[in-house]
């Protein structure tokens, strides 16, 4: 997976950063949590896992691939 | 149940606080705290993994209202690698051993405070996101890696 950006930033994102920069955090933070229903990940009020591998693992199986949680 | 906003970020800082809680914000809503303009459902925590620590987080969690039971509670105290709660009063995950980032002391070192928020600095958050491989990382992690650049040029 590439870790280092090779160009210069998209004008584009440069004006969202440069306005979110200009927010205050409570008003970033209402801009940036959401709720939308993922189907499995939602459907149960409490899962631990003992390592991460087994919570990659139990994403790759269950949850629906278009939530992209299956590992590349 | 609500969506997580800055008044529970409040709760959670100074619950954790209260209890003692070593931890960290990370993932996406680590980000977002440093100042990335994107979206994302549920908060994701960082704790160091020691016993007393566990412990304690489950005190803080039960005062935040998470209503856990005595097996959940146990699993928290045990450090699980990764917990998902949807238990209270907005969603949260608790990880204890991050892909990526090798010990809980290093990341608090480097970690950024924003508001009195503990936040993992740019870098482990996109290290953690390498580390996980998974496709919806991957899909975000240019915008990401574009936002730690511009955030790097505006650090004194």
């Amino acid at each position: 997976m590439e870790t280092e950006p090779k160009a210069a930033i998209p004008k584009e994102w440069l004006d969202e950063f440069e306005a979110a920069a200009r927010r205050p955090l409570e008003l970033r933070m209402r801009y940036a949590f959401i709720r939308t229903y993922k189907p499995v990940m939602d459907d149960a009020r409490f899962r631990a896992f003992d390592t991460m591998e087994q919570y990659r693992r139990w994403c790759a199986e269950n949850l629906p691939e278009w939530l992209g949680y299956g590992r590349i | 149940m609500a969506v997580f906003d800055y008044r529970q970020a409040e709760e959670v800082r100074d619950a954790f606080a209260r209890h003692g809680v070593r931890y960290l914000f990370i993932g996406k809503s680590g980000a977002i705290l440093l100042g990335f303009p994107d979206t994302t459902q549920d908060a994701d925590l960082f704790l160091a993994k020691a016993p007393e620590n566990c412990r304690n987080a489950v005190g803080a969690l039960i005062d935040l209202g998470f209503a856990l039971t005595t097996e959940e509670s146990e699993q928290i105290a045990r450090g699980k690698d990764f917990i998902q709660l949807k238990n209270g009063p907005f969603d949260l995950d608790l990880i204890f051993a991050p892909d990526g980032i090798e010990r809980f002391d290093d990341a608090w070192s480097r970690r950024v405070e924003v508001e009195g928020f503990p936040v993992c600095h740019i870098d482990d958050i996109i290290a953690s996101k390498v580390a996980a491989k998974r496709q919806k990382d991957r899909d975000s992690l240019p915008r990401l890696l574009a936002f730690r650049e511009y955030w790097k040029s505006k650090r004194p």
